[in-house]
């Protein structure tokens, strides 16, 4: 097995162990009682939001924890004095963190299908959850690697979501105009709802797409390679 | 015998701090030797130690290692150096044989650690979760954890801390057994004990700054009195007299002292490996 191997599945194995698949599989049940609860309908304008709540903000959360939870056992330091690079290491969390949302979204998607019995672009909506993740990812690093706790990565990640995620969803039930959205779309949790909102529909507004392709990639490149990389190898030293 | 490792003028500085942690050090450590890098905190032991290993970069100096320039080291230098860090560092949730097994996965060389988890004691602990160790059992399986690539070089911080006395004397000795195969072990401790029964070469940082490097019986006659104390029995009481060490055989007062007396005692002055540390530092022994 590669090393890359290795690494994800022990953080896969991590996650599981601190329950942090538990919550997210939890999260995904949740989702389903809504499902049953609503129209077919509303099923199409619901599912992309939640889906981009399990690819943002659930993320950021768990990959908050589990970041925290390893900085307590000082075992960065440990990966740190193994034969893996630093870009191994970080991306065996993104994938790890990208499956966890995999799971949650194959449910919903399971969910819209088996109960409303609506069907989409499964293949186009697995690069959109990818290109939001990686994105989410590398914001839930900064976060995570800036807070000083858990407490205060948490209250970081409810600014965030009310500075970036609100908006969206205020934009998605009418409250804030339509106008606004090419703003908004500064906000990569709403490039990642344009995107969902895209694949479920089947309808693209190319513009907004194309953008939301270019921008999440390129923004996850930029935090990783600028911040994430040069803190994470920081806080690793600091144990 | 070729050297592990050859420090010349190593400075280094952290980011944001005022000046430099380390002061220009240069030191060598041969290989197949333990060496112990000594000192209170503050004095550079854990900067040095993560400069070697590579987690701190942008220092400035040279550091050779087995001639190799530290710096053009890629990750395949972790195949051959071991790590121990002070800290216990495991996945707490998962078992120490999962820990192991994990971390082994890594490497190309490898041991079959049963036979050391048996002897440290923790084989047949092998499938509690770390979490539920005590910190004696941390240490010890910290120390494994360093074994696993069948190291080059083994570097270990404080590695006895935390355990008892029996313990302590069976990581020691498979310490003893490890330079006995060639193996090269760069060690840093508060443990005077340790750097006595261990370490081949010793050397003090004070203030990002070296002394000399030595042998710690060189030191311990260069710091110790050359005399003899005696401790004998007079009127129920302890009392002591010290005489030259130098030529203590011909010393017919010393001679007749012993056939007169009721001796309890007799000790050479060389010192303590603590008292030296004290001296030589400044600082108390925590």
């Amino acid at each position: 097995m590669s090393n890359i191997l290795r690494l994800i599945g022990g953080e896969f194995k991590r996650l599981v162990r601190y329950k942090l698949l538990a919550r997210s599989l939890a999260t995904g049940i949740i989702w389903v009682i809504v499902f049953l609860v609503i129209s077919r309908e509303d099923a199409g304008d619901v599912a992309p939001m939640l889906m981009f709540v399990d690819s943002s903000i659930v993320l950021m959360m768990l990959l908050g924890a589990s970041f925290y939870l390893e900085r307590q056992e000082n075992t960065i330091k440990s990966m740190m004095v193994l034969p893996v690079s630093l870009w191994q290491i970080l991306l065996s969390k993104v994938v790890s963190s990208l499956m966890l949302t995999l799971i949650t979204v194959t449910i919903t998607c399971a969910a819209v299908y088996f109960i409303h019995g609506i069907s989409f672009n499964y293949a186009l909506l697995l690069v959109f959850v990818i290109l939001a993740v990686v994105a989410h990812a590398a914001i839930g690093f900064c976060l995570a690697l800036f807070g000083k706790s858990l407490g205060t990565m948490l209250l970081m990640v409810i600014a965030y979501i009310l500075v970036f995620a609100v908006p969206s969803i205020l934009l998605a039930v009418n409250i804030i105009d339509a106008q606004y959205e090419w703003l908004l779309m500064i906000s990569p949790s709403h490039a990642a709802r344009a995107l969902f909102s895209s694949a479920i529909s089947g309808q693209f507004e190319w513009g907004k797409t194309l953008f939301s392709c270019i921008y999440l990639p390129v923004l996850a490149a930029v935090l990783m390679k600028f911040v994430v990389y040069p803190a994470f190898k920081s806080r690793a030293v600091r144990g | 015998m070729s050297d592990a490792f050859v420090v010349n003028s190593l400075r280094y500085r952290y980011p944001k701090a005022k000046g430099d942690m380390l002061k220009g050090i240069t030191f060598s450590v041969e290989e197949g030797e333990i060496f112990g890098f000594l000192g209170p905190s503050g004095a550079g032991k854990s900067t040095t130690q993560k400069v070697l290993i590579k987690l701190l970069e942008g220092y400035s100096g040279e550091i050779k290692y087995f001639g190799r320039d530290l710096k053009t080291l890629d990750k395949s230098y972790y195949e051959e150096v071991g790590v121990g860090f002070e800290m216990p560092i495991h996945f707490s949730k998962m078992t120490a044989l999962e820990n192991l097994n994990y971390f082994s996965g890594f490497y190309k060389n490898k041991i079959d650690f049963r036979e050391l988890m048996e002897r440290v004691g923790l084989w047949e602990h092998r499938d509690v979760q770390v979490g539920n160790y005590s910190k004696g059992m941390k240490v010890r399986l910290n120390f494994v954890r360093a074994m696993l690539n069948r190291p080059r070089v083994l570097f270990l911080d404080e590695p006895t801390a935390g355990i008892d006395p029996k313990n302590a004397r069976i990581l020691k000795d498979i310490i003893g057994e490890y330079r006995a195969k060639g193996g090269t072990v760069f060690l840093t401790t508060h443990l005077m004990n340790d750097v006595d029964e261990l370490c081949d070469h010793v050397v003090f940082g004070v203030e990002g700054k070296l002394t000399d490097v030595s042998t710690p019986r060189d030191l311990e006659i260069k710091y110790g009195k050359r005399e003899v104390k005696v401790e004998y029995k007079e009127n129920g009481a302890t009392a002591s007299a010290l005489f030259p060490l130098a030529g203590i055989g011909e010393n017919e007062e010393f001679h007749t002292f012993l056939r007169s007396k009721e001796i309890e005692t007799i000790h050479s002055g060389e010192t303590s490996m603590e008292d030296i540390f004290i001296k030589v530092t400044g600082a108390q022994l925590k």
